[in-house]
């Protein structure tokens, strides 16, 4: 293999989709229908799907660890240019994160182009009249081309450059009825919502610029490293914002764009309008891939963290991941129940970032990228059925019409709920990844002030465990003095250490170095578990009445029964994403983040934990955890199916008990209402306030000046110029024309007159000589006489 | 018997004068307008030699002048025949009244 080899798969990988991408904004009507479909299918995701398979099979049976490493410092790196004193690099991040994450995203996104064929081909293509198929694919092709290169960046300026055309093809993509009015709207809603958030990602972007002086991820944590070893640089400043230092303000900034992109609380607004677009398109863009691009920001740039900018991360994530499941239970749009379940995922997601459970929160992502894809689908396929009927009101007993869909679909429920059985490891993706952030967060709040006191004095266990907490057996899985040196060395001396089998050299060192993190790190406040806690009991709640509604009990409306049909060509799509979802993703996707997790975790400031070693030293409250979770999926499954067991009587009962918390509920807490208060109203105000100041101030100051100008302009051309300048240029003329007549008529040609005149001028002449001399003969003689 | 003083030939030369303006002024004969300027050139010799003689007699300032015009007079006479001939060529007469193609 060559040098570089796994780079320039990845490249070819991203470059494919824009080929694709190109011929059908050429050449896609000529295509026609299905045609331009497949381009997309083949080129758009076929290609790099194929590519992502090589990588992986190559990259992680092919190398080992150490190799790994190695080629993770010697990625290609291109200078490209310089800002002032700081470079431009180009290049590839190469770590298995990278990996896992091109190859889940490849991977979903082609079973779902796939899916879009058969779905476009039951839906009108038709925009304004016109067929815009290839349109549609043409922006999956740009999307897919976006998403590639955002996982691949190892600058942040190129993750930005795609970080914003995501945001462009999310914007197309559900405004791709932009004739309905909703669906445009919905677009703008998205897009406005989402420079929110990157304009306070864009802060932090000019934080990293001008306080560590580079955009590459790798150098840029080496330098923040250094800084805060040295307290130089960002850490000098004396800067403070809301009690935040400038190092904590860059940190949340670069949140802010994954606020935006991962639609967290408050800015999670856009998401469930973003439905109005095609449902692959949900599935693909809003659901499994582009809102978990602000999961993987957050996941690259944690080494730039600070504790309290942590804290924030996980406050917005405990909020999201509580209240839209809350939400979530009285949806009764099919599509929009799952928007706030996926919103409620993501809060998981950033909690567990936040928290400090990076593999975990990542793993969590991946799994829910399939199970949410599939639900997704699986909607699509009913809404499909049913005749573009999302109401789940009027849906119900649909098993019978599609069994597929119902038994795939309650895969993804089991998944997303956590099913499994508790202590072993038997259980679907979910059961992992979410008791895995739980354990994580169990141990910030619970265990954390013993979890320091231990690795202070309990330097001989830390040895024996290697570094696996001795109380809970969650693993720390960075290490801090080494990453205080940052850079290239580190991997060089991890990788000869690894060689000789021993790390004690290392180890022995962190003691103290780790001792001292812990210390600055806050211990996480109790209610957030709880109420992560809590919402892993929602959770299966709402996807278990979502799922009872719609294919369990009795059909509720006879039309939508009596036409409801599953459409062939989209069984294979949901039938992998299942399989994907039940295997795949706990034997692949996690030793895949855990090995990236030792690099892209050694952080300077705070500490990544691993919340999957389930050793003999878990501690009782650990075990009791594991089995309250284990268990909750159960519970809410038996009291969704108990409320919902006979049709909407119960519910109905339970909604009218509980009238007011309904009501705050099926207005998600207002925010839309308060937003268009404050922004849209407020803005509406500000404009006719312009507008007003617009309208009567400056504009009659221009309209007086612009009288006065017409005044002055009429004064001058026609009294000073038509009169003044004109009068005396014609004038001059004129009298010029008149005197010439005059003069012309002297000219006559004829000698005779020239001669009389000349002879009578000397006559005069002459006359006046004698004359005045006559007269100055006597004045002379008048003086000489006096 | 008087002698002839300076005046009688200020007289004379005055008298040709008058007579080569008058010329001038009612010939529409080119020949005859080319005459009254010769009468006119003339005049002024006789006046310049007169002063020579009376004025400055051991000075030949004016008769050096005089000199000076009869060549004058010849080149001017030389010149004006011929202007008179190719006049004629062109309009087949002499009469100056009837030479109007340069007029504006």
């Amino acid at each position: 293999m060559g040098e570089h080899f796994y780079e320039i798969l990845l490249a070819l990988g991203v470059l494919s989709p824009m080929v694709s991408f190109w011929i059908l904004v050429f050449a896609g009507p000529k295509l026609g229908k299905p045609t331009a479909g497949w381009t997309a299918v083949v080129l758009g995701m076929g290609v790099p799907l194929a590519l992502a398979t090589w990588v992986l099979i190559s990259w992680w049976w092919g190398e080992d660890s150490v190799s790994r490493a190695a080629l993770t410092e010697n990625a290609f790196r291109f200078h490209w240019a310089d800002i002032g004193s700081v470079p431009i690099t180009l290049g590839v991040k190469l770590d298995s994160l990278t990996v896992a994450m091109y190859f889940m995203v490849t991977f979903v996104a082609f079973w779902i182009f796939v899916f879009s064929i058969g779905y476009m081909s039951g839906h009108s293509d038709e925009v304004d009249g016109q067929s815009k198929y290839s349109r549609f694919f043409a922006y999956l092709s740009l999307f897919a081309f976006s998403m590639l290169g955002l996982v691949i960046s190892s600058n942040l300026l190129f993750l930005f450059i795609f970080w914003e055309l995501v945001g462009l093809c999310s914007y197309l993509l559900i405004g791709f009825y932009f004739d309905k009015a909703y669906a445009s709207a919905a677009a703008i809603k998205a897009f406005v919502t989402n420079r929110v958030g990157d304009f306070g990602f864009l802060i932090g972007l000019m934080l990293v610029f001008y306080q560590l002086g580079t955009l590459d991820l790798d150098q840029a944590a080496a330098v923040f490293a250094e800084q805060a070893a040295t307290g130089s640089g960002i850490f000098s400043s004396d800067f403070s914002l809301f009690g935040w230092s400038l190092a904590t303000v860059m940190g949340v900034g670069l949140f802010c764009g994954a606020m935006g992109k991962s639609a967290q609380f408050p800015l999670h607004v856009w998401l469930p309008d973003a439905m109005a677009g095609p449902t692959p398109v949900s599935a693909l863009i809003h659901a499994a891939t582009m809102v978990a691009a602000g999961v993987y920001l957050v996941a690259r740039v944690f080494r730039l963290m600070t504790p309290d900018a942590l804290m924030f991360i996980a406050l917005i994530g405990c909020l999201t991941l509580t209240l839209m499941a809350l939400v979530a239970i009285v949806q009764v749009d099919i599509k929009k129940c799952l928007a706030y379940s996926t919103l409620s995922q993501l809060g998981y997601m950033i909690f567990g970032l936040g928290c400090g459970a990076w593999i975990a929160a990542l793993f969590h992502l991946m799994t829910h990228a399939f199970f949410k894809a599939m639900l997704f689908l699986c909607s699509g396929q009913v809404i499909e059925g049913c005749h573009h009927e999302q109401d789940m009101r009027k849906m119900g007993g649909l098993r019978k019409k599609m069994p597929v869909t119902c038994w795939t679909f309650f895969v993804g429920v089991l998944a997303i709920s956590g099913a499994g059985i508790a202590g072993t490891t038997i259980g679907l993706g979910g059961f992992f990844s979410k008791d895995e952030i739980l354990a994580v967060a169990y141990v910030r709040a619970f265990e954390w002030d013993d979890a320091g006191k231990h690795e202070v004095h309990d330097g001989d266990a830390a040895h024996a465990l290697g570094s696996t907490h001795p109380v809970t057996g969650v693993r720390l899985v960075s290490d801090p003095v080494q990453n205080a040196h940052g850079g290239f060395a580190r991997a060089e001396a991890r990788g000869a250490a690894n060689a000789h089998g021993e790390d004690t050299q290392h180890v022995g060192h962190d003691d103290s170095a780790r001792a001292s993190i812990f210390g600055t790190i806050p211990a996480l406040p109790k209610w957030m578990f709880y109420l992560a806690l809590f919402t892993a009991y929602v959770t299966p709640f709402y996807m278990m009445r979502c799922w009872w509604m719609t294919f369990m009990g009795k059909p509720r409306d006879e039309n939508v029964y009596r036409h409801a049909h599953e459409s062939k060509l989209m069984y294979v799509p949901l039938a992998v994403l299942a399989v994907g979802t039940l295997l795949a993703s706990y034997f692949l996707f996690r030793p895949l983040i855990a090995d990236a997790a030792t690099a892209a975790t050694a952080a300077p400031l705070v500490l990544a934990l691993d919340g999957h070693e389930h050793t003999a030293a878990i501690g009782a409250a650990h075990r009791f955890l594991t089995f309250g979770v284990g268990g909750a999926f159960i519970i809410a499954f038996l009291a969704a199916i108990a409320i919902y067991r006979r049709g909407l009587e119960t519910p109905e009962r339970i909604r009218r008990a509980l009238a007011p918390l309904h009501l705050v509920l099926v207005h998600k807490y207002f925010f839309d209402e308060v937003y268009d208060v404050i922004w849209v109203k407020g803005c509406l105000l500000l404009a006719k306030v312009a507008r007003f100041i617009d309208t009567w101030i400056v504009d009659s100051i221009f309209d007086m000046l612009a009288a006065a100008t017409e005044r002055i302009a009429a004064f001058s051309g026609l009294i000073l110029d038509k009169h003044g300048v004109d009068g005396v240029v014609n004038g001059v003329a004129r009298s010029s024309t008149d005197f010439a007549g005059f003069i012309r008529r002297w000219q006559t040609g004829r000698i005779r007159h020239y001669v009389i005149f000349a002879t009578g001028v000397a006559t005069v002449v002459f006359l006046w000589i004698w004359l005045a001399g006559a007269s100055n003969a006597d004045a002379a003689v008048v003086s000489a006489g006096m | 018997m008087a002698t002839i003083s300076l005046n009688h030939y200020l007289i004379v030369g005055a008298v040709l004068f008058c007579t080569g303006l008058f010329t001038m002024m009612t010939k529409r004969n080119a020949i005859g307008i080319l005459i009254g300027v010769e009468l006119v050139l003339n005049s002024v010799n006789v006046n310049l030699i007169a002063f020579d003689r009376y004025l400055g007699p051991n000075r030949m300032d004016g008769q050096l002048m005089a000199l000076f015009v009869i060549v004058l007079a010849a080149a001017e006479a030389a010149l004006a025949v011929g202007i008179c001939i190719n006049l004629y060529k062109n309009v087949a007469t002499v009469d100056v009244d009837r030479a109007t193609s340069l007029r504006g």
